[in-house]
């Protein structure tokens, strides 16, 4: 019998594993903070690219969703993988419409839109960044989007930018004030933004000391032991949000259709 | 990123051996640590430097296995193993070791296909070199711990392989915290039975055995394509209900026809007992019985018979010949003379050139002499056709020829081949047959 070449094999198949970027560009983001939000995220994405060239483990795909008076995705047609992706340039201006940002970002949160993966997919991971409060009530778009499945098992983190942002309503979104980041200064928010993406699309390749799943709280935590922030980037006030308070979770054999 | 756990070009750090290394540059970061280029005693070696928080729990037992380990010598030359451990400065420290050599590829590139092995005899080298090397390493009282596909360097032309990371290697049973890496772990430590040893290396193994294979997760099929994997379906799927992709008796995991194409490729040239190892250490038994996984020593024997069952034709095709016997090269349609059988107890080997004998297709054997090529078949310098077979133990064989007569064969000696002969090297016999 013929052994088959070697070189009919394709590669290892691989989950896929999303990261969400949701952006807030609204007016008081000019100047220096969009400047370094475009930098920061410029920077981030092509550590992302030289590490998804090597990653055996996860098909990395990024989605970056802006939003001000209205929202838009950078990608249209979903998220790209990191390989093939190009940051565009994003401009502040218009108000701050977390409400849309949350109803756009549920709607796109199915199988039926950004999430179809033949070969099946981690966790998403979502990363939050505001400098300030919502123009409108943001509530009922968030009770909403808790009951979407990925939302809520999203390993989720918050940056909280400025004095003027609403750490609370990060923390309601992200689901645990320990997983929001507050600070005012954007180098720190440059090199955090790094920190967290590179962790969270790392996880399903690192080896761990324990078999519980991490959250976007261990990773603000990891940060601040490996020594890249100091802790006056936590809340003082420690407050965890039931992801979703009426429906039961955890069961761990959810129907299929749970996923669209 | 934060720099400031990072050395210093020039900096002096002593070490336990009462060395004196000099940092030249810096190389890689990794997880718990930096990689540097140090002239350490007149040579360029390689430093992982650990951030003071990849020390896990209680650094200074990390530090003094690690110390152990460096004491003790590298169990075998596939290891980059520490050399020599730094003394404490601020707050951390390193450990030496060689620097890669050129011509070897992270396990990763392959999985990629960025890298290819040339052919499947080369694939099975690599998976040789890797078994030998965890033969070795258990036999000696160690546990690697945390048994990944990061874990390894492969040369795809030699087969040649170097296992890095070695610093959580320990004494079999001893805890250092470390669980493992998401879907390389046995599923006793999936599910928090146990944490790792000996026997749960034995699975990650296993596990990457296939990976060079197939190059799919011996565990990841239909059902491994959720939309989502969560936490409680990783458990399931690497733990309380993992399946072989190939498991008969449960096809609910089988091979989708498309994402999980290169297994179904694959898996039906590989011959029966390979088949049946993979198959009895993916078995729901040895998923969730440690003990009852293949040790090293019988997955040493089947790949060494596997590796001198595919010889190649002379157009370049692979061939597997089974139990020695002649056959057809499908490409380029010439019959693959194969002039003899060398026959063991229990199967036969083509006897063609460069066939070997290993030590372990004889009887009980020494860890380290295991893949001691100990006969080589070689063709006449005059007549490429009149092939002989030398002897490369250190015994003298006692050959009986068809005729019943009795010659000795010395120790790099070469006894021709001839249909019927008998030889008897380390009790046991092994038969000379020729192909019709």
């Amino acid at each position: 019998m013929n052994m088959p070449t070697t070189d009919i094999l394709g590669g290892t198949p691989r989950r896929a594993l999303n990261i969400f970027y949701v952006l807030d560009t609204s007016g008081s983001m000019d100047g220096i903070p969009v400047a370094t939000l475009n930098r920061a995220m410029e920077e981030t994405i092509e550590i992302l690219k030289e590490q998804a060239k090597t990653n055996a483990d996860a098909l990395l795909k990024i989605a970056v969703l802006e939003f001000n008076s209205d929202c838009r995705w950078l990608q249209a047609a979903g998220p790209e993988e990191a390989e093939d992706f190009m940051w565009q340039e994003v401009k502040a201006g218009g108000l701050t419409e977390m409400g849309a940002a949350l109803t756009e970002l549920n709607s796109k949160l199915s199988r039926n839109a950004f999430l179809s993966s033949m070969t099946g997919a981690y966790l998403p991971i979502i990363i939050f960044m505001s400098d300030g409060y919502a123009t409108s009530d943001y509530k009922p778009a968030l009770d909403k989007i808790r009951k979407n499945k990925w939302f809520a098992r999203a390993i989720k983190i918050g940056f909280a930018m400025s004095d003027d942002a609403d750490i609370k309503m990060l923390a309601e979104v992200v689901g645990n004030s320990e997983a929001v980041v507050k600070t005012n200064d954007w180098e720190l928010f440059a090199r955090l933004i790094q920190f967290s993406s590179v962790t969270a699309s790392m996880l399903a390749s690192t080896s761990r000391t324990c078999t519980e799943p991490v959250t976007g709280a261990d990773i603000i935590k990891e940060a601040i032991d490996s020594g890249e922030a100091t802790e006056d980037i936590l809340i003082d006030e420690h407050v965890e949000y039931d992801p979703e308070p009426e429906v039961e979770i955890d069961s761990g054999d959810w129907e299929e259709e749970d996923w669209d | 990123m934060d720099d400031s756990t990072k050395l210093a070009f020039g900096t002096k750090i002593k070490t336990m051996l009462g060395n004196e290394l000099i940092v030249a540059r810096w190389l890689a970061e990794g997880g718990q640590g930096d990689i540097y280029i140090i002239k350490y005693n007149e040579q360029f070696m390689a430093l992982k430097w650990y951030k003071p928080k990849g020390l896990g729990k209680d650094p200074q037992a990390f530090y003094d296995n690690l110390k152990n380990n460096a004491k003790h010598g590298a169990p075998s030359e596939e290891f980059l193993w520490p050399l020599d451990v730094t003394e404490w400065m601020n707050g951390s420290f390193g450990y030496v070791m060689e620097l890669r050599p050129p011509g070897y590829s992270e396990l990763s590139d392959f999985m990629l296909t960025e890298v290819r092995f040339p052919s499947f005899r080369k694939i099975t080298d690599a998976a040789l070199h890797i078994v030998s090397a965890y033969r070795i390493l258990h036999n000696q009282g160690y546990s690697y711990q945390d048994l990944n596909d990061g874990n390894f360097f492969i040369n795809p032309n030699t087969g040649k392989v170097l296992i890095c990371d070695n610093d959580n290697v320990a004494p079999n049973g001893m805890e250092t915290g470390i669980a493992g890496k998401p879907r390389y772990m046995a599923p006793e430590i999936v599910l928090g039975k146990n944490m790792p040893n000996s026997l749960s290396d034995r699975f990650s193994m296993s596990v990457i055995l296939f990976i060079l294979f197939c190059l799919n997760h011996p565990l990841e099929g239909k059902k491994s394509l959720v939309p989502c994997l969560s936490p409680e379906l990783q458990e399931k799927l690497y733990g309380s209900e993992a399946t072989f992709i190939m498991d008969p008796s449960n096809r609910e995991n089988g091979p989708h026809p498309e994402i999980h194409k290169n297994t179904t490729v694959v898996w039906p040239y590989l011959p029966d007992y390979m088949q049946d190892l993979f198959l009895t250490a993916f078995s729901q038994k040895a998923l969730h019985n440690p003990n009852a996984r293949p040790s090293e020593l019988e997955w040493l024997k089947k790949l060494v018979r596997f590796r001198s069952e595919i010889v190649p034709c002379e157009c370049g095709n692979e061939i597997f010949t089974e139990n020695g016997k002649n056959c057809n090269c499908e490409r380029c349609r010439e019959k693959m003379q194969v002039p003899y059988r060398i026959r063991f107890r229990d199967y036969a080997i083509p006897g063609i050139a460069d066939s070997r004998i290993y030590r372990c297709q004889l009887g009980i054997c020494n860890t380290d002499e295991a893949l001691k090529p100990v006969g080589h078949v070689i063709a006449k310098k005059s007549d490429k056709r009149a092939l002989g077979l030398k002897n490369l133990s250190n015994q003298v064989w006692s050959v009986e020829l068809a005729s019943g007569k009795t010659r000795k064969v010395a120790p790099q000696e070469i006894m021709p081949l001839r249909d019927g002969m008998s030889v008897h090297l380390y009790n046991e016999v092994i038969k000379i047959e020729a192909n019709e």
